[in-house]
């Protein structure tokens, strides 16, 4: 295991042995995780390892039942989800939450309300403040609709689209928060080879345009290895391996999980 | 207050705790299963005191025959209810089901407002219940000395039924996962009905013991006992049998403590004490006494 | 397009108009009250549409907010003489016995008082989800029934109150239906709003938007026992007697079935729901006259009717469970739409 830490100077979020216990199952043990601005990041491991618990715990869904986590010198751990998503970490889910009776600019458009600074009377009344606010919430969601291919659709409800469309939306949802940090949960989910292509190219798009640190779990091996420049590999919540993706594709242990999966399977 | 007077409040505490607690099994079991508030559950309580009245009264059957007539006559209610409002439901959202449920109990209300009149009935009280016994020092009424061990009898049955029989490791199972359990060869609609049926059959016999005790029955008198009894399933941790009875019990000697021991113009606040209850045990344990801590999977 | 909607609109607003203009001058004592309830039922749909519908929160304390506006309109707009005929158990406590005030004022402080209790019933009330929040309001609701049959020297207690002036005439209570439409459209579907629906459609993706679930939960909550706590104060004044009975469950379930039957997250169909349930359980009262079953017979029992209604309610659920709008509103474009179609149908002519 390779683990450069002298670059620890520009570290964004950190998680310090955060754990998950469920009753007397441990689902995460003692997860350590370090991301640099800008990097782009995979968390693989087999099927049940516990990869969406860890991005529960840093996203506030779950409290982590020990250990802590630092976003920009700032202890996140123990707050509330909506409070880290407004601290800069946004998400996307494994098995897509849209607003589903929702249009597509309605999903957008609610992730831009964290920032809204009109209270509820000024919006109702519609006084020139909101609609300044709301003009340029709308504005800015059509961008990001643009910038995911989904502009000619706004007026759409969200679940009708197709499901590569779907996921699209989501991160379209999630970049409207204006995050330091995204975590997608397997955004590949699903994906033809073409679409998982293009998703790719996306990712490091958005990452650069957006000014992103991106977390990503993701099981197409093609993705993982083609975009992230680090990979931590999960198994039975226990972190088995770290490193960079000729690292982590030589490692006898991840080789040893992955193969252990199969053959239960 | 003399210790002697605080064990009568005591006995009557627990007899109509006895009561609470067969109702409030009804109301665990269903949502253990269906994950719902049976709304109904109360009325079908009201519906097995009708059928008794009308079983002795107007048929002059003896009550030893009607009783138990009366309480398959409720359990097969509680099915047909549970066929009828629930079953078409089974994939809806859960606030339709929750107002299926509401409307249901209305609807059982009104009809028998309608079918049996909005007036007040006396319910037939069989000599073999009525009288005094003695227990040392305190005097009770036969009845309140009786229901706790009915009860008893019943809840052993009942505990014996869910953890020793095929019927009732089937009904473990679908409370657990209906799919899974579907899958593994259990009849799931069979299995719910029959938990309804349970569930209304116990309602029945608390039904029975409470016109006995409190002999006025009219349309609307399943309301407070559902509501207070969904309370104490609640208290007790619902979807837990056990937790029940220890919500009923808390929430019968709970009452009839706050009314022998509060000035007597607190007393009106008598049925406000389990929604404050409930209300107290929502916030500091929302899972209830026994209940198991449930977290949502994202 | 936009012009004919709004010509469409203006003739919709001007016939309103006309008819509450010859309903007030022309129609008799009791089809006048009925459309008056319309008005009250419109405002108290909405109010629980707004909690139940837009945000998703299954909230059963209705009955329990509109008490609270209907006691504390009626208690401050009672004349002096009238309070001392009326709380002859026990003398009224002061500063309500001398009291005064126009209705309309009244009306506001009910309605900030009733957002006031569910401000702290909110507290603890909005951590719980689904079927346990609408045990725990309806349970707050019985509370405060409890409570107010227990003040004999503040509500009367069971008595309850007699000799509310009635002021507020047809133009008052539509004028405030009116005002109660705007202010929940303008909410909706402003950014707040956008947020409530979206608490509906999913808690846990809503809080990840950054959302505070608390908050606006308690928004929404505050929001619609407001306008309940109004609903009920106008009630007060258009049937002149209030009693804590009247504030039971069935209160509740009888605006739960208007927003059920018109669209949970309607406003339209809230308000076309609320004019159809009131009108239809005032007519349905001919229902309740006896009726010879053979075997037993009903002596004009009030109840007959309650037994359609709830039926509807279950029909409504069991087989239609979106109601008359869902979340969707009424427009000019799907009326025509439905209204030009049918002439091709019948014909058989496809164009």
């Amino acid at each position: 295991m390779s683990q450069n830490m002298d670059m620890k100077k520009t570290s964004l979020i950190k998680a310090d042995k955060i754990t998950m216990q469920f009753g007397g199952l441990t689902a995460v043990k003692d997860f350590e995780m370090e991301l640099k601005k800008g990097e782009i990041v995979a968390l693989i491991g087999p099927n049940g390892a516990g990869k969406t618990t860890a991005f529960n715990m840093i996203t506030g869904v779950y409290q982590p039942t020990k250990g802590k986590i630092i976003l920009d010198n700032k202890q996140i751990s123990g707050l509330k989800p909506d409070q880290i998503t407004k601290m800069g970490i946004a998400r996307t889910f494994q098995n897509i939450r849209l607003f589903k009776d929702l249009s597509v600019l309605d999903n957008v458009l609610i992730a831009n309300h964290l920032h809204l600074k009109s209270n509820f009377l000024e919006a109702a009344l519609k006084l020139p403040k909101y609609r300044r606010e709301e003009k340029s919430m709308i504005e800015k969601s059509m961008y990001l609709l643009e910038k995911v291919g989904l502009a000619d659709l706004r007026d759409e409800v969200s679940t009708s689209l197709p499901y590569g469309n779907q996921r699209r939306l989501e991160i379209a949802r999630a970049l409207a928060t204006n995050p330091k940090v995204l975590l997608l949960d397997e955004p590949a989910a699903g994906m033809n080879p073409k679409e998982t292509e293009d998703l790719t190219h996306f990712i490091k798009h958005i990452r650069d345009e957006f000014d992103l640190t991106i977390f990503m779990i993701e099981h197409h091996m093609d993705v993982v290895m083609g975009i992230s420049q680090r990979i931590y590999v999960l198994d039975y919540g226990v972190t088995i391996a770290h490193g960079t993706p000729s690292e982590i594709q030589n490692n006898q242990r991840v080789i040893e999980a992955y193969l252990g999966v199969e053959e239960d399977a | 207050m003399s210790f002697d007077i605080f064990l009568q409040h005591l006995t009557n505490g627990i007899s109509l705790g006895s009561l609470y607690a067969l109702i409030a099994i009804g109301y665990t079991m269903v949502y253990g299963i269906l994950r719902l508030i049976n709304f109904a559950h109360g009325d079908i309580f009201m519906m097995a005191t009708y059928f008794a009245f009308y079983g002795v009264i107007t048929f002059g059957v003896p009550w030893y025959i009607v009783f138990p007539i009366v309480i398959l006559l409720t359990a097969s209610l509680g099915m047909t209810l549970e066929v009828a409002a629930y079953r078409p439901l089974r994939n809806a959202p859960k606030i339709s089901i929750m107002i299926s449920a509401i409307g249901a109990s209305f609807l059982l209300e009104n009809l028998a407002i309608v079918i049996f009149g909005g007036v007040n009935k006396a319910f037939p009280t069989p000599e073999v219940f009525t009288g005094v016994v003695q227990l040392g020092p305190v005097s009770l009424q036969k009845l309140t000395f009786y229901i706790p061990i009915i009860t008893v009898i019943f809840l052993v049955a009942l505990l014996y039924l869910i953890n020793h029989t095929k019927t009732g490791m089937a009904m473990r199972a679908v409370s657990k996962d209906h799919e899974t359990a579907g899958v593994m060869g259990i009849d799931v609609n069979k299995t719910i009905s029959i938990t309804f049926g349970i569930g209304s059959a116990l309602a029945a016999i608390g039904a029975l013991m409470w016109g006995l005790k409190f002999p006025q029955i009219y349309p609307l008198m399943g309301v407070m006992p559902g509501l207070k009894c969904f309370i104490a399933a609640v208290i007790g941790g619902i979807g837990n049998i056990k937790g029940a009875v220890l919500g009923g019990f808390i929430l019968g000697v709970g009452e009839i403590m706050l009314v022998a021991f509060l000035p007597s113009d607190y007393t009106g606040y008598r049925d406000a004490f389990a929604f404050i209850l409930l209300i107290v045990v929502l916030l500091f344990r929302p899972t209830g006494i026994m209940g198991e801590k449930i977290s949502e999977k994202v | 397009m936009k012009r004919r909607n709004l010509i469409l609109n203006g003739s919709l607003v001007l016939f309103i108009l006309i008819f509450l203009f010859s309903a007030d001058n022309f129609f008799d004592d009791y089809p006048l009250r009925l459309i008056n309830l319309c008005a009250i039922y419109i405002i108290l749909g909405l109010s629980m549409n707004l909690v139940n519908g837009f945000t998703g929160l299954f909230s059963l304390g209705q009955a329990g907010f509109m008490a609270v506006g209907a006691y504390t309109t009626a208690l401050l707009t009672m004349s002096k003489a009238t309070k001392e005929a009326t709380f002859f158990m026990a003398p009224l406590i002061w500063p309500l016995n001398s009291i005064e005030i126009p209705f309309y004022f009244a009306l506001i402080i009910g309605g900030i008082l009733a957002a006031f209790v569910a401000f702290l019933i909110g507290a603890p009330v909005l951590r719980l989800k689904g079927d346990y929040l609408g045990i725990a309001t309806l349970g707050f609701a019985e509370i405060i029934r409890i409570v107010i049959v227990n003040t004999q020297t503040v509500t009367n207690g069971a008595l309850g109150l007699k000799g509310i002036p009635n002021d507020a005439n047809i133009w008052w209570n539509f004028g405030i239906a009116a005002l109660t439409v705007a202010a929940i459209v303008s909410l909706i579907n402003s950014s707040f709003g956008r947020a409530l629906k979206a608490i509906r459609e999913d808690e846990i993706a809503a809080e990840s938007m950054g959302i505070n679930l608390f908050k606006h939960k308690t928004l929404s909550f505050i929001l619609g026992a407001f306008f309940a706590g109004i609903g009920g104060g106008l009630l007060a004044i258009l049937q002149g007697t209030i009693a804590p009975d009247m504030f039971n469950f069935i209160l509740t379930f009888n605006i739960l079935l208007i927003i059920v039957l018109g669209g949970m997250g309607s406003v339209s169909g809230t308000i076309i729901s609320a004019v159809a349930i009131t009108l239809g359980t005032e007519y349905l009262a001919v229902i309740d006259k006896p009726i010879d079953f053979g075997f037993f017979e009903t002596p004009g029992i009030p109840g007959m009717r309650m037994v359609v209604i709830s039926a509807i309610l279950m029909a409504v659920v069991l087989f239609y469970r979106h109601g008359l709008m869902g979340t969707k509103e009424l427009n000019w474009d799907m009326l025509i739409q439905k209204f030009s179609r049918r002439p091709l149908k019948k014909g058989g002519i496809e164009s």
